[in-house]
């Protein structure tokens, strides 16, 4: 039932961009998206295009899983075209009745609509190159001087780490007691919106307390082998910067300051 | 009346890059009041194999039929087979969710829309069946023991009075009384109550001690299907997919090569007793 899902979208591959450090795609992804707000022209859009496709191209991930991400959003980037398109006032270019839209408007909306694409697009390449495991490996890396100020970075990325490892065995676990319960003539798919939360409560109870069981365990588990926090602990594949990935924060700088000169400029 | 299975396959993610067979044209018919163990190393598609028995999993080619009813037909009654067909699962205490042990039992017979007296009944007579003391009733399923728990989630299926049980592995985890306790209970229900019973096991002599007929699973396919004798004579081939024979069939293989022409068919301590003593008293006179 559940199987079919899957999660963390990860894409095997060998590529550049598979390979890169997750703090400099984190990074890079961060300059994307300012990039992505600061470039307010045709040309700024055209050449982030030219760079996304460049990328895209370079992660040898076939590009239909990168517009998968685009279909949860369909209905808000309709709507919030639409708004832009009429509620922005300027010279009218069109009307028809009350509806009117302006110059302003059209290019709002264009911009938006396109903004909101790349930016879908563009994370998940990141997530489509990167595993979870690396990605909280750079989270917690790339964040390791907030720790100075008080915040449990490595506390946190362990915790991401467990809760993204833990959620393909209770979409399992869910599959398992949904089945059990429909053998005993638990019903989930018909009856009134009051009977379909109740018939949850067979799945729920059990789910929780399985929840409970495994992290108990784990905790067990984690404490017969030693585990105290992030103080003094080291990492099986620790990150290190490779010459690609200075290659990679030299090209994002060259990047950012082109998307900045052309905003200014024209 | 019987459960037929007619080229049964059944594929795991179709059309993805994760695309498994997990039941490879399987034919089977399972007659009224048989006891049949089904054995296989883990991944070979026992569980799958009784997750269609009873409709939850709907086979990619091929049909069920039950008492002469295609189960895949259009007007055909799932939730009605469902209480027809009984399945325990894996670890069942994980499907506990009652407030008390008489409320999950009074699940199944609940959902079978019966009334509440006959709910009641059922549930008393499935937790007595299960051999729980009565005072364990009104306790929260999760208060109890581990064999408890296991007793209580089975009661929770019995309560619906399925006249076809299927277990999937019941004494996992069990320690050796339980493990007794709870065969004991299911040869019970097939001997006195007429249950059709299938076995799903990891433990050789378990199905030998118990089950009338075995079907030996590999790759999603039935590899043997017979009496536990016969299947067992297969022991070399057996130990080849990661199954193997009781340990009383190898010792009866190893008198046999060590001199002593003993029948080496025995799958049972008992049989195996019966057939060394037979050898002795033959020798010895």
């Amino acid at each position: 039932m559940f199987r079919d899902i899957t999660l963390g979208q990860y894409y095997p591959a060998d590529s550049v961009l598979h390979r890169l450090d997750p703090r400099v795609k984190l990074m890079g992804t961060l300059v994307y998206i300012i990039a992505l707000f600061v470039a307010n022209n045709p040309i700024a859009i055209l050449f982030i295009t030219l760079c996304l496709i460049a990328v895209i191209r370079l992660s040898k991930v076939p590009f239909s899983f990168m517009v998968r991400g685009l279909k949860g959003i369909v209905v808000l980037l309709v709507v919030a075209g639409v708004f832009n398109l009429l509620l922005t006032p300027g010279e009218t270019i069109f009307s028809f009745g009350i509806i009117k839209i302006s110059d302003q408007g059209l290019k709002n909306a264009a911009l938006m609509t396109v903004r909101m694409i790349y930016l879908i697009i563009g994370t998940s390449l990141m997530t489509l190159t990167t595993t979870p495991n690396q990605l909280t490996d750079g989270l917690e890396r790339g964040l390791g001087f907030l720790t100075k100020v008080n915040v449990p970075v490595h506390e946190i990325a362990m915790m991401m780490s467990i809760a993204l490892r833990f959620i393909p065995i209770l979409i399992d676990e869910t599959d398992k007691i949904m089945k059990a319960q429909m053998a005993r003539g638990a019903c989930f798919d018909s009856g009134s919106v009051i009977d379909r939360a109740k018939a949850m409560v067979p799945l729920l109870v059990p789910l929780f307390v399985s929840a409970f069981r495994r992290a108990n365990d784990l905790a067990l588990a984690m404490e017969a082998r030693c585990y105290n926090g992030g103080e003094g602990r080291t990492k099986m594949k620790p990150l290190h910067y490779e010459r690609r990935d200075a290659i990679a924060y030299i090209g994002l700088f060259l990047f950012l300051a082109a998307v900045i000169v052309m905003g200014v400029i024209l | 009346m019987s459960l037929v299975l007619d080229h049964v396959s059944y594929k795991y993610s179709t059309g993805t890059a994760y695309e498994i067979k997990a039941l490879d044209d399987v034919s089977l018919t399972i007659e009224d009041g048989e006891f049949v163990g089904i054995i296989g190393h883990t991944g070979s598609g026992k569980s799958t194999l009784v997750q269609h028995l009873n409709g939850l999993l709907k086979a990619t080619g091929g049909r069920i039929i039950y008492n002469g009813q295609d189960i895949y037909e259009k007007n055909y009654d799932l939730k009605d087979l469902r209480t027809q067909v009984g399945i325990v699962f894996q670890y069942p205490e994980h499907q506990l969710f009652g407030t008390t042990v008489y409320e999950d039992v009074c699940f199944g017979p609940k959902n079978q829309g019966l009334d509440d007296k006959e709910v009641a009944l059922r549930a008393f007579e499935a937790i007595q069946a299960v051999g729980l003391p009565e005072e364990c009733c009104d306790s929260s399923p999760f208060e109890l023991s581990g064999g408890q728990k296991r007793r209580a989630a089975i009661a929770g299926v019995l309560a619906m009075k399925p006249a076809v049980l299927i277990l999937d592995e019941p004494t996992a985890g069990l320690d050796p009384a339980g493990r007794t306790e709870i065969l004991n209970l299911i040869k019970d229900l097939h001997e006195h109550h007429g249950n059709t019973i299938i076995l799903v096991s990891h433990s050789m002599e378990d199905v030998a001690n118990y089950v009338d007929r075995i079907v030996v699973m590999d790759k999603g396919k039935p590899l043997y299907d017979g009496s536990p004798k016969d299947v067992f004579r297969h022991y070399k081939e057996l130990e080849l997919i990661g199954l193997a024979a009781p340990e009383v069939t190898y010792l009866m293989h190893d008198l046999r090569a060590a001199g002593f022409p003993v029948s080496p068919d025995c799958t049972t301590v008992a049989e195996a007793k019966d057939e060394i003593l037979r050898f002795l008293h033959e020798n010895l006179n």
